[in-house]
């Protein structure tokens, strides 16, 4: 049998489906540009307000509560490194991307991973999709969003959740899957209401899991940020995108080992955060 | 029927089967009044539960004893709905819980029937105050008055000091007290035992026991406690059930159940029970007719329910070397040397009458 025809046709119904969506969706589009790229502004925006030495004490500040003051100094100086670089606003915008990125990945995974958690039908449903959204390759996400929003931080920002919201629902629904059997019972024994068997008894088992997830979203969009470069996100992954492009190889160097820096500084800091709040 | 003679739990002809097919199951045990072994080879489902109808009375402790999958601790759970009967009704207080609204059953369950499990489920985040408190929270009682209650409770399973440690602080011992004190916190009448004390060494466990009876006895509750140990079941229960392949085999005192077992399967398992603490004057008596030694009204008098202890002193007190017993003034037996040694032997015929 002849396939080619209808592999063809297929393709005719995808482009058009494609020109027929960014024809009259455009407003949508348009509105969610908006939206993704103004939240970013806002952000990257305000923390480049900031003396970059402000921002060191603080991440430090903030690394040194939770893993010690060795790591605190290492984090302040490494910060301090990256702006010696003169890669001080890259650095910044790759964060807020990063955050930005991750904060709607949970917002959007976390209620569905939620019920993931407690209907094992639908996380039957959502686990292929979310197989599928792992196993292509990344920089596929960057197709779909560069037709519908354009170039800019905005596209950046919706191929990145795509890659980092499969952690969180995956992660989530199994914290909430795994409370134990005994726990599940003395919730209903002891005639507790849905909504406090959730919060008191559900929550506490599920925290481990849940951190894990923010911490492998997080580590996603690290990856995602860089390749999105291409698409003019900008920070440190457009820096090396045009390094790569005029062979400027010191300066890819200095961009990657600014990315290595804020990658080691925010993996850490949420891990910890994921191990101490394990119940012993 | 006063309110007083009401039991607190009663269960009438309960079924659980589980399995695919459970409804044809269950419709085929109502019509032909299929055996446990039918039902699992017509229809593949596992009787869970088979046919067990018996009565918590108010103040009474009620240990179901029977080895691991012979359905007690599903009977257990059918009590409180945390599983669904598949025939049969259980009432609560007179009233039947099959039919109860969430709410009502919600109501039920926080205020009167409490549970303890085997592995005791307290919460790894919160203190033992915060745990001992938890039924109250739910209920919505304000945080000072919760603290108030919770804090009683635990000093009476005297654990008054360790308010705001975390479970992995406590001994195994001591969190299986947390979950009593989370039990009698929200006051409920009846409290179900799942196995509480399986998993604990043997001296804490017995320390335990004596402490379980003796404080739901002060505080007037009635339990239903599952063990598969009959020692301990003899200790806590004022009756005992003997459940095999969900079925209850026999029901009956301590005393009634080692001193008759009702079939073989009983009476292998009490055979390795020591009578010592069972035997009561009544089950080792001779008929008065056959003491010939010295005329029974020489002998001291002493009733039905004079125990090992008793009778021993007295036996060795007495110039005859044996004790008479009465019952309203009336001579029912004589009890001698050799007849407390044949009693506890075990082979000892016992007077007609007699438990």
């Amino acid at each position: 049998m002849d396939l080619t025809d209808f592999i063809k046709d297929f393709d005719k119904t995808i482009d058009s489906a494609m020109s027929w969506a960014t024809d009259h969706g455009g407003l949508l589009f348009d509105l969610v540009r908006a939206a993704l790229e103004g939240f970013f502004d806002l952000v990257t925006s305000g923390l480049l307000l900031l003396p970059y030495w402000a921002v060191a004490l603080v991440a430090g500040a903030i690394a040194a509560r939770s893993l010690g003051w060795k790591a605190g100094i290492a984090t302040a100086a490494g910060l301090t490194f990256c702006q010696m670089m003169d890669l001080w606003s890259e650095t910044v915008e790759t964060m807020c991307l990063v955050l930005v990125s991750v904060l709607l990945a949970i917002l959007i995974g976390a209620p569905l991973g939620i019920l993931a958690g407690y209907r094992p039908r639908l996380s039957q449903s959502i686990d292929p999709v979310l197989d599928l959204i792992q196993t292509l390759p990344p920089y596929i996400y960057l197709l779909p969003s560069i037709a519908f929003l354009g170039y800019g931080p905005a596209t950046a920002i919706a191929a990145t959740v795509i890659v980092s919201v499969p952690p969180v629902i995956r992660l989530v629904a199994h914290g909430f899957r795994s409370t134990p059997v005994e726990f599940v019972e003395l919730g209903e024994a002891t005639g507790t209401a849905p909504r406090d068997a959730f919060l008191k008894i559900r929550l506490p088992f599920a925290l481990p899991s849940i951190m894990a997830g923010v911490n492998q979203s997080l580590m996603m969009a690290f990856g995602m940020v860089v390749i999105a470069g291409i698409v003019g996100s900008g920070g440190l992954g457009e820096t090396i995108y045009g390094a790569v492009r005029k062979l400027d190889i010191a300066l890819s160097v200095n961009a990657a080992i600014a990315i290595v820096i804020l990658t080691i500084i925010i993996d850490r800091i949420s891990q910890s955060a994921a191990t101490h709040r394990r119940p012993a | 029927m006063t309110d007083a003679d009401t039991p607190l739990i009663e269960c009438r002809n309960v079924w659980k089967v589980f399995g695919e097919r459970a409804r044809e199951a269950i419709a085929s045990i109502r019509e032909r009044h299929l055996g446990k072994r039918e039902v699992l080879t017509e229809f593949g489902c596992v009787v869970g539960v088979h046919d067990a109808s018996f009565a918590l009375k108010k103040g009474e402790i009620f240990c179901i004893m029977g080895l691991s999958g012979s359905g007690k601790s599903t009977l257990l759970r059918l009590l409180n709905r945390l599983i669904e009967p598949s025939l049969g009704e259980v009432l609560v207080k007179g009233r039947a819980i099959n039919g109860l609204g969430k709410t009502e059953l919600r109501d039920l369950r926080a205020r009167t029937i409490g549970m303890v499990f085997q592995n005791v489920a307290l919460i790894p985040t919160r203190t033992v105050l915060e745990n001992a408190a938890f039924g109250l929270e739910v209920q919505g009682i304000p945080a000072a008055e919760r603290r108030r209650i919770a804090t009683d409770a635990l000093a009476r399973v005297g654990l008054g000091d360790w308010l705001d440690r975390y479970p992995r602080e406590l001994s195994g011992g001591m969190q299986q007290r947390v979950g009593l004190a989370r039990a009698i916190a929200a006051d409920p009448e009846i409290i179900l035992m799942d196995e509480p004390f399986s998993a604990l060494d043997p001296l804490i466990r017995r320390q335990l026991q004596d402490e379980f009876r003796a404080l739901t006895k002060s505080l007037g509750k009635s339990a239903v406690f599952i063990t598969h140990d009959l020692d301990e079941a003899i200790r806590i229960g004022d009756r005992i059930a003997i459940m095999k392949d969900g079925a209850m085999i026999q029901v009956g005192t301590a005393e009634e159940i080692v001193m008759n077992p009702a079939d073989q399967y009983v009476a292998d398992f009490v055979a390795g029970i020591s009578r010592i603490h069972l035997v009561k004057a009544g089950s080792v008596m001779m008929p008065p007719a056959d003491f010939t030694d010295a005329p029974t009204a020489a002998l001291e008098q002493t009733g039905l329910d004079a125990d090992i202890d008793a009778l021993i002193h007295l036996v060795l007190a007495s110039p005859h070397g044996a004790v008479a017993v009465s019952e309203d003034g009336d001579l029912r037996g004589v009890v001698t040397a050799r007849t407390l040694l044949e009693g506890l032997k075990g082979d000892h015929a016992p007077v007609a009458g007699a438990a």
